[in-house]
């Protein structure tokens, strides 16, 4: 079986929507997302159905045990009215379609979800550890019924084959740096080929969420990768408002979107920084840094964090921003940034690492289903905050940024545009006004999907209520989750060794993101 | 690259002693709670406990453990009890043994 690819004319989304619905039946209809049940058995027409429609991307997959364990498909329309396609369907007994074969963007979940719940892809095809690290023990138990034989293990066999040979590096690397092992192929000084382990530090979140009610799990949320706290905290809360039937005032969703872009900002300053670092330009890195530090402290004046940890929660956020403090310290901060990027952008030794590295097409990125800056930098202009059907985006769109080169200095030419963008927001929805509210939550047996634009990309969350309000299972999918996917196809284009972390800081995706 | 070494020096930002000055931005910033034991209760604490998601408070008898380690500064056990609990202030809270960053703070709150 080979990829299916998209056929040239877009329909709507309606129309997919018919064509998924004759296969099976119309489950729910909430927002920008709409539920179809498919029989197992036409989950592969379905797949083929949406994977071959212009415009449609395989978000995310994810599995839910009960009686029977029941498969999620996620899929984004991206032309006319964005927004997502959920299909759900049983699976009895452990296979299903190999739906990596339709759409290759699939293969990682099919990894977590054979490690989590013991069913895989029909055909045999090897499924790598992702998740559980091989000593989890009862601390870290699966989410759904254990494999039947363990996942398998990619190792590095330390050893000279042919004109290549492996090169272990982490998990253990420099301060300050999440854990994550690299095995590296090459022939001496190129990357020949390059697979990562991921699960060093995987914490269970998801399965520390059952049981929980939407409010005490946002803590846990948030955390799922910190420095996207907003973001998925957003999704999250998104998702549990989507089942409750519930919606925040329009200026609680305007506080929302300042400390989103607050936080682009911030991540998008570090990212620069990283790119110093990595390039050897310790003076740009001390200026950059200091930038990220003003933007910082403008975090901590307007809103009581540094990472803006707090601020989102079902039903609304729990605070406003001190918009005279934000008025006050941002444009001075971003003067900074601003100031430090003009200069590496006039420094050719700077600019001359980034291009032509670490290069990713419009294509590799479509099929592996990449978001945010990394995505975009190929052309692609995929964007979360498109799909908004209401709130702060809709009333202020947002100008997507895009690039053509998908090298590491398209990537960088995104951010900068970016930041530019975030500015431009937060002065609309301050000048707009923005709010504490938040609305209750009433316990409701139901579920929901939630999504919000970090700035690694699209976080999209899910959850499904007990009639007491408590979760009985919640995913959540940070954007670095689907970005860490690209990451060896980019670090194998016609790169060398010292390439790669001027390639990992432009991605800038967190382990955590991954490993949560 | 000279540019930069000139951009390095002309911005003048050296190391120094910490702290060279009092760090204005650490008003804004939030802090461990505070406890004031007259104004605790067995059933206030419990309560506390339970809203508790870094797991930093539990209660021995009439003590309130606080494990300062632990704490995130998240403001959930000030959110229970606003008239027991405060922001102390104290973001500094670097210590030589794990057994300094827990506090012992007894529940008065019964005996009044």
């Amino acid at each position: 079986m080979t990829a299916v690819e998209p056929r040239a004319a877009a329909g709507t989304r309606e129309q997919l929507v018919r064509a998924l619905t004759g296969l099976g039946s119309l489950q729910a209809r909430d927002g920008g997302a709409v539920t179809v049940r498919i029989p197992a058995g036409a989950l592969e027409q379905a797949a083929h159905a949406a994977a071959g429609t212009s415009g449609v991307r395989l978000a995310d997959m994810f599995a839910a045990d009960g009686d029977v364990t029941v498969l999620r498909l996620v899929w984004a329309y991206e032309t006319d009215k964005p927004g997502y396609i959920i299909t759900e369907s049983e699976i009895e007994g452990e296979e299903y379609p190999p739906l990596s074969d339709i759409a290759p963007a699939a293969f990682v979940e099919e990894c977590e979800i054979y490690e989590q719940f013991g069913i895989r892809p029909a055909g045999g095809k090897p499924l790598n550890r992702l998740m559980l690290p091989p000593h989890a023990g009862t601390e870290l138990p699966t989410l759904g019924h254990e494999p039947s034989r363990p996942p398998e293990e990619v190792h590095a066999p330390y050893t000279v084959g042919g004109q290549a040979f492996e090169f272990p590096f982490g998990p253990v690397r420099q301060v300050g740096v999440e854990s994550l092992y690299y095995g590296l192929v090459t022939s001496g000084e190129e990357v020949v080929d390059l697979y990562l382990f991921t699960w060093h530090k995987h914490r269970g979140v998801e399965w520390r969420l059952r049981g929980k009610t939407v409010s005490e799990a946002i803590f846990l949320a948030e955390r799922a990768e910190g420095l996207s706290a907003v973001a998925v905290g957003w999704a999250f809360a998104a998702a549990a408002e989507a089942a409750l039937g519930i919606a925040p005032a329009p200026a609680a969703l305007r506080t929302r979107a300042v400390a989103l872009e607050l936080e682009r900002l911030y991540n998008h300053a570090a990212a620069t920084a990283a790119l110093c670092q990595a390039t050897g330009l310790s003076v740009g890195q001390a200026a950059a840094e200091i930038a990220l530090e003003r933007l910082l402290r403008v975090n901590a004046a307007s809103f009581g964090h540094r990472y803006l940890f707090g601020v989102v929660e079902p039903g609304g956020v729990s605070r406003a921003p001190d918009a005279d403090a934000l008025r006050r310290e941002l444009p001075g901060a971003y003067d900074e940034l601003r100031r430090t990027t003009d200069a590496l952008l006039g420094t050719n030794s700077f600019v001359d690492r980034l291009e032509a590295c670490g290069i990713l097409t419009a294509e590799q990125a479509r099929r592996l289903g990449l978001v945010g800056p990394v995505a975009r930098a190929t052309g692609l202009a995929t964007d979360a905050r498109l799909a908004a059907a209401a709130g702060p985006y809709a009333d202020h769109p947002v100008n997507v940024i895009t690039a053509a080169g998908g090298d590491v200095f398209a990537r960088f030419q995104v951010m900068l545009g970016e930041t530019a963008e975030s500015v431009r927001l937060i002065r609309q929805f301050l000048d707009e006004g923005t709010g504490a509210d938040r609305t209750l939550v009433p316990p409701r047996a139901s579920t929901g999907l939630g999504w919000a634009e970090s700035s690694r990309g699209e976080v999209l969350a899910w959850v499904a209520l007990d009639s007491g309000g408590r979760i009985t299972r919640a995913r959540l999918r940070p954007g670095s989750a689907r970005n860490w996917r690209g990451f060896d196809d980019a670090c194998r284009s016609q790169n060398v060794f010292t390439d790669i972390p001027i390639i990992e800081a432009s991605f800038w995706l967190t382990v955590a993101g991954m490993a949560r | 690259m000279p540019l930069w070494f000139a951009r390095g020096l002309r911005r003048g930002v050296v190391t120094t002693r910490y702290p060279a000055r009092p760090d204005g931005s650490a008003v804004a910033l939030p802090t461990p709670p505070a406890f004031r034991p007259l104004l605790l209760t067995r059933e206030i604490v419990d309560r506390m406990i339970a809203q508790c998601p870094g797991t930093a408070l539990s209660r021995a008898a009439d003590t309130l453990v606080f494990d300062a380690g632990s704490c995130t500064a998240c403001g959930r056990c000030a959110r229970v009890a606003p008239h027991a609990v405060t922001p102390s202030g104290e973001f500094e809270l670097a210590a030589t043994t794990r057994s300094a960053l827990i506090k012992m703070v007894p529940i008065l709150g019964e005996r009044r």
